[in-house]
């Protein structure tokens, strides 16, 4: 993906380019060169012999047995062969690079390799050019055009399956949304005329779900397989069942790193075909101590590169927002000194981390400051990134990298149902892959702050793959919606523990998805229609029997973006009080919706919504992300016909039926304060100790909350909290809430008296 | 609420004991019941259940609930919180669900497809399944027991196995929580550091522990290993003084006083009497070392204690005469010539005094008898290499 720094850098050249040709078109159109007949790619093979005057550079091109020659020739064509237009100038500027990418010559190989197999696994270091090129070689050998089946090309992350569609789209000479496209969860950018499709690993499963065969497809291609999302791992399981089903569906694993044996001998030792990268060596050093603050040494190690080693930019990695943000400014602030005090060089120091605003990320492609003076101490630029920087994006001019050896990862724990991000060592092929890094233009350095002993004793081979660090109701859920039945055999390439998969089959059956005998029922068929995790999906399908599907609906949505408040540094408590304007003294869920409705109120009165945003310390992206996702859900609800109806704002259980609804999917995520005086919950049936996050808007001390998450660091926190009322848990889960199934201790108690006092109640009722 | 800060809850200090339960009763203060079940103390209070009890009074239990009540409304420190929360977690993670009763309805699904608890998920057959079954079985026995298997195999990190490759888990991951900002290897090195002093205590509380019989051996042991301490000084001395006595001889130019070099011979001559360090024999070389060393603390402090003049001992004026350095107090006795090689390190002597001290005065017993043939128990030196008449090595044999 060595290109998608430069796609990135070009875009603003390439709208221009795109302009062109669409006037190109509409010309082509008034000038009548194709006549009346348009010209259409689907019906290419009936124009046997150009009788129109217009022959296609795909003719000489028989399915699967295309050569490189034939390709490349058809790709020089002055005509587009996919549109019928005549190629841009923009287009051949690009070929041109394209051709000198290192997978370019190997394209005749790989397609005797393609025809001759159903699977390959084809391995290319970041930087060949296989995400890009790959797909277009099979483009032009699978044509689409002729069969109807389509290519579809996973990524990992929305990002990289938008930005390379994009740039495909641009290398292609096409418009994007066209002949190639992209689908990522609540957005689909293709059309009936796409042939090639980028989308994410989750949406090609969601896919697979109503079409068990992948029939739409002719070509699967897995990118970044080496990652090993949960997405992709099931993919590669069931993609694997389906090829012994379909003959005629071919299967490319594409992974960067060379450990392409296990993908190999999970696919019947599929043939590899491997690509080298441009690399150059990369020197490593190591601590000779441990480190007692690696953050500090990190500051330090930038800081002692840029005084003492020749030009070249640095990539620090490290693992989080909030400490990349740190590093930045430490780092700034000594260089300043530095550049007081040593003449050293000017350094712009540049953070990357995912939540960051794309504008923001894009800076890391600006040039490295140019010195003070002709013939200064030479500018850098560092980049402080979290390991988004590992694999997924290449940045050029990248010399030096200091490795601290950390990472987030996510971690589930089944015997407590915690899933959280954890700061964890990474493994070695990761330690590897940073240093990699380094060696993009020109030889490099790699600084490792720990032993050479530490590496080789406590790194782990390699990162454990999603699927053992995951909750997998929603797989399950997924698999069980996918046709599969026995789910303890089921070919996983590394299955998980058995009481992970214990741990989601009873999750789902308690939230009556799944039957005593495992099968799905219909609220699990209808959740399984949802791109949300069970609970809240089934939340959101019951929501309707509480009287506030609309509200609820826009909670889901809310729940599925990242946070929306912005607390900048410089500005906590201005922050902290616009937050207080929404805040609903029973709990952030309500606060949330609040947030939400001035959001939309505002919107009507016409006001400039990122204005309006950026004084309330909301995040103007996200709650229009949060927007687009709620009529994306609330059009899956039309369809299945799920009612959108509110509570009267006036009545006064209005916010009580929403707090009540919230329970529907949420009653396993309950906490019982644990003494009337103590800040300290305990969690309903895992009794784990747990606070209530700081960010919550609720003071009082409620005896009982639901909570969205459980958030482990050094402390145990439940975040995004709203009161509940424990009698609402007897009645809306029963069966969760029987007693009988509960440990012996004071949640226990609480709940027996609750049920006491409900009984007398009724019975005094019932006496009158 | 008061914060109390005695933690035990019997002590009635909390005549507000507010809790859901309202118009509790008053505490009888004539009546002298202390309730001392010791099943109910504070530990097990937190943890266990508010049931009935057998052979418990109502005003036992009463006052067991009252105490108990109290125990919770009593507001813990952070340190507790966190303990207590990680200690909660810990257990949590260490118990299998697959032992969990009532069965979860889960595992009962997986049996319904085939699934035995203690074998892997994934595909029936093939290469990596028969290793697996194996680990099953050696990982079946300990979680048939009742609630707790471990899962720590690997107390670094607690990362079981290697990231894939080998065998499908049976276990999850464990969850590790890295607090602070410590590099990788920092904790390793200080588990390694912690249990190295571990084990030094454990052996310390093991001599603590020690019964009379013991503490006897002890003594005797200590005044033994006093009374070796004393005569490996002396072996020492010997050694000193005939490896003196030896250069003297072999040198001839010197009369055999040796030792007293003093005034008259020069500053160069001091040195040479005390060759380097490194040259002594390591049987005797701590003996000079310690010498040297009191000495050269003895003058510091002097010096410290002298004029100007002398507290700058070590400048050299070649212009002067013996006269000159004489008046200026810089005589050879004060002008002590800066030892450097008193702070350089001695692995060699290191190792040697490291060496049990019954070892040690062995050593230099033997020395003496090789180099000199002397022999510190009988204090004779003998005229050659037989010995003869010499009863043997050690002290009993001149006994």
């Amino acid at each position: 993906m060595a290109d998608s720094s430069k796609g990135l850098k070009r875009s603003s050249a390439e709208t221009e380019g795109s302009q062109d040709s669409k006037r190109v078109k509409t010309d082509g159109g008034s000038n009548g060169k194709m006549g009346g007949d348009k010209y259409n790619p689907y019906l290419a093979h009936l124009d046997e012999g150009a009788h129109n005057g217009f022959k296609s550079p795909l003719d000489e091109l028989e399915r699967h047995k295309t050569t490189a020659l034939q390709a490349v020739k058809a790709e020089d064509s002055d005509t587009n062969p996919w549109t019928g237009r005549p190629h841009s100038q923009q287009y051949f500027k690009i070929l041109k690079t394209r051709r000198d990418l290192p997978v370019h010559k190997q394209r005749q190989e790989f397609l005797d390799q393609y025809h001759q197999n159903q699977i390959l696994v084809f391995v290319g270091e970041t930087g060949s050019g296989k995400t890009t090129q790959i797909p277009q070689y099979v483009l032009y050998d699978e044509l689409p055009h002729l069969t109807g089946k389509l290519i579809a090309c996973t990524q990992p992350r929305r990002v990289a399956a938008m930005s390379v569609a994009q740039r495909v789209a641009n290398e292609l000479d096409v418009e994007l949304g066209e002949e190639v496209g992209y689908s990522i969860r609540f957005e689909n950018k293709t059309s009936s005329k796409t042939l090639l499709k980028y989308m994410t690993d989750g949406q090609l499963l969601r896919e697979a779900m109503h079409d068990h065969d992948m029939t739409r497809y002719g070509c699967i291609i897995l990118d970044e397989a080496h990652e090993r999302t949960l997405a992709t791992d099931i993919l590669m399981a069931l993609l694997k069942e389906i090829s012994t089903r379909r003959k005629d569906l071919k299967i490319i694993v594409m992974s960067a790193t060379l450990d392409a044996q296990k993908f190999q001998s999970y696919f019947f030792n599929a043939p590899l075909l491997a690509v080298p990268g441009r690399t150059h060596p990369v020197e490593i050093f190591y601590t000779p101590e441990p480190e007692r603050d690696y953050v500090e040494a990190a500051v330090r190690t930038v800081l002692q590169i840029h005084a003492s080693e020749p030009e070249g930019d640095i990539l620090l990695f490290l693992t989080g927002e909030e400490e990349i943000e740190d590093a930045c400014r430490r780092i700034s602030l000594e260089v300043d000194e530095m550049i007081r005090e040593s003449d050293a060089g000017p350094m712009s120091v540049y953070p990357l981390y995912g939540t960051l605003p794309p504008h923001q990320q894009q800076r890391i492609f600006d040039k490295a400051p140019e010195p003070f003076r002709k013939g200064g101490r030479p500018g850098r630029k560092c980049i402080v990134a979290t390991n988004i920087a590992e694999t997924s994006l290449t940045i050029d001019g990248i010399v030096y990298v200091v490795d601290p050896g950390f990472s987030k990862q996510k971690i589930y724990n089944p015997r407590t149902r915690v899933e959280s991000l954890l700061v964890s060592p990474i493994s070695k092929a990761s330690a590897q892959q940073r240093a990699g890094r380094a060696g993009r233009t020109r030889p490099g350095k790699c600084f490792r702050l720990y032993t050479e002993k530490a590496f080789k004793k406590e790194l782990i081979e390699q990162t454990y793959p999603e699927i053992l660090r995951s909750n997998l109701s929603n797989t399950i859920l997924e698999l069980k919606k996918l046709g599969v039945q026995d789910l303890v055999h089921f070919d996983f390439m590394d299955p998980p523990a058995p009481e992970t998969m214990m741990r989601a089959l009873e999750e789902l059956n308690y939230l009556a998805c799944l039957d005593d005998d495992g099968e799905l029922t219909r609220l699990g068929d209808l959740a399984s229609q949802f791109p949300l995790d069970p609970a809240l999906a089934v939340m959101l399908i019951s929501s309707p029997e509480f009287y506030c599907s609309n509200e609820i609906l826009s909670i889901t949505s809310l729940l599925s973006v990242p946070q929306i408040w912005v607390r900048p540094n410089n500005a906590r408590k201005r922050a902290d009080e616009m937050k207080q304007q929404f805040a609903h003294p029973d709990g952030d869920h309500l606060t949330l919706l609040n947030a939400y409705h001035a959001y939309k109120g505002a919107e009507q009165n016409g006001e400039d919504m990122k204005k309006w945003c950026h004084e309330h310390f909301l995040s103007y992206r996200h709650l229009s992300s949060a927007d687009n996702v709620r009529a994306q859900l609330k059009r899956i609800m039309e369809t299945h016909e799920i009612e959108l109806i509110s509570t009267p704002f006036q009545n006064k259980e209005y916010y009580t039926n929403i707090r009540r609804a919230l329970l529907a999917g949420f009653f396993m995520q309950v906490a019982m304060r644990e003494s009337s005086n103590s800040k300290v919950y305990k969690t309903v049936k895992d009794d784990q100790l747990v606070m209530i996050h700081p960010s919550t808007v609720v003071t009082s001390p409620y005896d009982w909350v639901v909570y969205n998450e459980f958030v482990l660091t050094t402390k145990q926190y439940v975040r995004t909290v709203t009161n509940i009322r424990p009698e609402w848990l007897l009645e809306i889960a029963p069966i969760y809430y029987d007693l009988d199934t509960f440990e012996k201790g004071e949640i226990k108690s609480a709940l027996t008296r609750v049920t006491e006092k409900v009984r007398r109640r009724q019975a005094m009722k019932g006496g009158r | 609420m008061a914060p109390q800060s005695d933690s035990k809850p019997r002590q009635q200090q909390t005549q507000q004991a507010q809790h859901t339960e309202e118009e509790e009763e008053e505490e009888d203060y004539m009546t002298m019941n202390f309730a001392d079940d010791p099943a109910t103390g504070i530990s097990s209070s937190i943890s266990t259940s508010r049931g009935p009890r057998v052979g418990e009074t109502s005003l036992q239990r009463h006052q067991r609930l009252r105490r108990e009540a109290e125990a919770r409304a009593r507001p813990k420190s952070k340190a507790e919180l966190a303990a207590e929360a990680e200690a909660r977690r810990e257990e949590a993670l260490s118990r299998s669900l697959m032992a969990a009763r009532p069965q979860s309805k889960g595992l009962a699904m997986m049996a319904k497809m085939g699934f035995t608890p203690g074998s892997a998920l994934g595909r029936r057959s093939g290469p990596g399944s028969l290793s697996s079954q194996k680990r099953a079985e050696e990982e079946g026995a300990p979680s048939a027991e009742p609630g707790v298997t471990t899962s720590s195999k690997d107390d670094d990190g607690g990362r079981t196995g290697g990231g894939g490759g080998d065998g499908p888990v049976t276990e999850p991951l464990r969850i590790a929580i890295k607090d602070g900002r410590e590099g990788i290897g920092l904790e390793s090195e200080r588990k390694r550091k912690l249990r190295e002093a571990a084990e030094a205590a454990g052996e310390r509380a093991k001599r603590a522990r020690a019964d009379e019989t013991e503490y006897r051996e002890r003594l005797r042991r200590e005044r033994e290993e006093a009374r070796w301490a004393g005569q490996l000084a002396a072996a020492q001395k010997v050694a000193e003084r005939m490896a003196a006595a030896a250069a003297g001889d072999d040198a001839g130019l010197r009369d055999g006083e040796g030792n007293d070099v003093g005034t008259t011979t020069s500053l160069v001559g001091e040195t040479a009497a005390r060759p380097l360090l490194k040259s002594i024999p390591v049987e005797w070389r701590g003996l000079v070392r310690a010498r040297e060393e009191a000495e050269r603390d003895r003058r510091m402090r002097y010096d410290l204690e002298q004029g100007l003049a002398s507290r700058l001992p070590t400048y050299e004026d070649p212009e002067e005469d013996e006269d000159d350095k004489r008046a200026l107090g810089k005589t050879a006795r004060t002008m002590y010539v800066t030892a450097d090689d008193l702070d350089e390190e001695d692995p060699e002597l290191d190792e040697f005094e490291a060496l049990p001290v019954d070892e040690r005065l062995r050593r230099v017993v033997e020395f003496l008898r090789e180099r000199h043939n002397y022999c510190f128990w009988c204090k004779f030196a003998y005229p050659d290499k037989e010995m003869d008449g010499c009863p043997g090595m050690t002290e009993e044999d001149h006994d």
